[in-house]
């Protein structure tokens, strides 16, 4: 019950934020925030729920911002048309690919998805008839659903809003049901769920590929806040940002990453860092979480709970 | 087009030298792995800092290569004794994803600590060996190129003998090829894999000090390193320091040959490509897999 008030606090006050801010800067901050968080959720799936650490998050989020880019312009498609054709994409080719990925070991499958990622970042660089090369895709054209244009960013802060909520309940009902349970077995022991007449494959694939959709998708609406698309679209420093939100809220915990995605977009902000020393404090944060506190804020929260029972009960 | 054989060795000649720079990076990779199994994400951007110290140390030698290298070689030896203790030895080995992790935020705070310190704005270094070179039959080969291709193969040499004739080497062989049994006849894993990452972080320091003269110092050189040499590291075999540096020799030329010869649109996409094909088809890496498997 307190977890749903705090969310309904939470989403009134987000969707009554743009009568109170007027500065774009905060808004478009709060947009990356909503694109981002949706990614970070969506690799806490994989991370977290399936067990697997995917640095092909990467190039799904390339592939994404591409196909919007090039379907809209290329294409002459709608812009709800370009977002679902970058989802589809993503998931096609995490289809494709993500058979032969996963059936690796653990130590393969970290560098094969990172080379993924190199290879989207490569492709997106030097396939010039495609891609445009370096200079990319300029000028993308201002959003449109059903003949309302999001052209101001406070109507893109509220496209963003919905997407973020929408996909971030999807992947809650997901991970809170029965697939998210059997994705937590198949992490904690894969031979004893398969002892159990689970089969670790058709829910490792489900995760990768439902994952690279929304990733893909949240790429394909970025690139129409960017309103430009080039090869620094797949620059490693987002990867590392999603990684930043799993790791800190705590890899399985669907509140938790939630939670620090947010701290993390607003913090830095807030204390007016440069983008060099807000991603040297990522590094740190990154290294202490990892140290000392391995499963996150919700591990802290976790491991709070139980002591406060324990006492109870002695 | 036509291509003269001058041409074609020059090409050569330069290949082998950047595929043996590459070839420490890599090697110190495949150490790092052997002792520790952990990939370290740092790896490029401690090159990076021994580029750095390269280029800070040499006005302080009167541009003297040799001095600068060793203070580089010294920089990275250290920072890599410090990650150790501070970080590294913390993270036990079953932990592979967490030690990535640890090892990319290291990665970060460097790349990025770096960037705020001295800008992103590549810079040039000029040593006491100029631009000159010498002429091999028709071949130019300049000086730097010539002096960091004997620094290279120096350095696979001494550590081909450390690790094959002294008590240092040995246990750190031991361990990558059986811990268990290394343990049971006396030899502490914690001091092998101490040491095991300060040879290695030298030997990046090395490659930086080695690359600052013929590339320019900036700090994103790392990471477009680390990448080549991960993939050269798992074609190679991981933990495999053999194959890592013939793996590396060959980029190398590909690398030199392909820039001259073809589009060489696709030719940094075809290395991923054909790293992640190995991945898929021999997980053990080319030159792995002697080792016997049960059931």
């Amino acid at each position: 019950m307190r977890v749903a008030g705090l969310t309904a606090l939470a989403l009134a006050a987000l969707a009554i934020l743009p009568l109170f801010v007027h500065s774009n800067y905060v808004l478009s901050i709060a947009i990356s925030g909503f694109i981002f968080v949706v990614c970070a959720a969506a690799l806490n799936l994989i991370y977290g729920f399936a067990g697997l650490l995917s640095f092909a998050q990467l190039g799904f989020w390339g592939i994404g911002g591409y196909a919007a880019a090039i379907a809209v312009v290329d294409g002459k498609l709608g812009f709800a048309a370009s977002v679902m054709f970058a989802a589809l994409l993503a998931a096609v080719i995490a289809l494709v690919t993500g058979f032969p990925i996963l059936r690796t070991n653990r130590h393969a499958f970290v560098i094969v998805t990172l080379t993924f990622a190199l290879l989207c970042a490569l492709v997106a660089r030097d396939w010039i008839s495609v891609t445009r090369g370096p200079l990319g895709i300029p000028s993308l054209p201002v959003p449109t659903f059903f003949g309302f244009a999001f052209a101001s960013p406070t109507r893109f802060y509220y496209l963003a809003f919905a997407f973020a909520v929408l996909a971030l309940g999807i992947l809650y009902a997901l991970v809170t049901s029965r697939i998210g349970l059997l994705l937590k077995a198949i992490k904690q022991n894969e031979a004893l769920a398969r002892s159990q007449g689970i089969s670790p494959m058709p829910y490792k694939l489900f995760a990768f590929v439902l994952g690279a959709a929304l990733t893909g998708m949240a790429g394909g609406i970025y690139v129409f806040h960017l309103r430009i698309v080039d090869p620094t679209f797949l620059d490693f420093y987002y990867m590392q940002t999603f990684l930043i939100f799993v790791v800190l809220g705590g890899a399985g915990s669907f509140w938790g990453v939630v939670i620090a995605s947010a701290l993390m977009v607003a913090l830095p902000e807030a204390l007016r860092f440069t983008n060099d020393l807000r991603m040297v404090i990522y590094g740190f944060v990154l290294v202490v979480a990892m140290l000392v506190m391995p499963r996150g804020i919700a591990g802290v929260f976790h491991d709070r709970r139980l002591n406060a029972l324990r006492a109870k009960l002695a | 087009m036509e291509i003269s054989l001058t041409y074609f060795l020059q090409l050569t000649v330069n290949g082998i030298v950047l595929g043996l720079l590459y070839g420490l990076i890599a090697v110190g990779l495949a150490l790092i792995f052997g002792v520790m199994e952990i990939v370290n994400f740092a790896h490029g951007e401690i090159v990076m800092v021994g580029a750095f110290a390269m280029m800070f140390a040499l006005p302080l030698f009167a541009l003297g290569y040799w001095p600068a290298a060793l203070v580089a070689m010294l920089v990275t030896g250290a920072l890599g004794l410090l990650l150790y203790e501070l970080l590294l030895a913390r993270i036990e080995r079953s932990e592979f994803e967490r030690s990535i992790l640890v090892t990319l935020g290291i990665s970060m705070i460097l790349l990025y600590g770096m960037q705020y310190l001295f800008t992103a704005t590549p810079r040039l270094v000029d040593t006491n060996l100029g631009f000159e070179g010498f002429e091999l039959g028709d071949i130019r080969i300049t000086w730097i190129r010539c002096v960091a291709a004997f620094a290279a193969l120096a350095a696979f040499v001494a550590l081909g003998l450390i690790l094959r004739f002294t008590q240092f080497g040995l246990a750190m062989r031991a361990i990558a090829q059986n811990r268990d049994a290394a343990l049971m006849i006396g030899i502490k894993p914690r001091q092998v894999a101490r040491n095991g990452v300060m040879v290695a972080t030298a030997l990046c320091g090395l490659a930086g000090a080695a690359l600052a003269p013929i590339q320019s110092v900036q700090p994103a050189m790392g990471q477009a390193l680390i990448f080549k040499a991960f993939a050269l590291t798992v074609i190679g075999g991981l933990g495999h320091m053999g194959g890592a540096l013939v793996v590396a020799i060959m980029l190398g030329l590909i690398e030199s040959w392909s820039a001259a010869f073809t589009d060489a649109v696709w030719q940094e996409a075809s290395v991923f490509i054909v790293m992640i094909v190995i991945v898929l088809v021999r997980p053990e890496g080319l030159f792995g897999g002697k080792r016997v498997r049960l059931g």
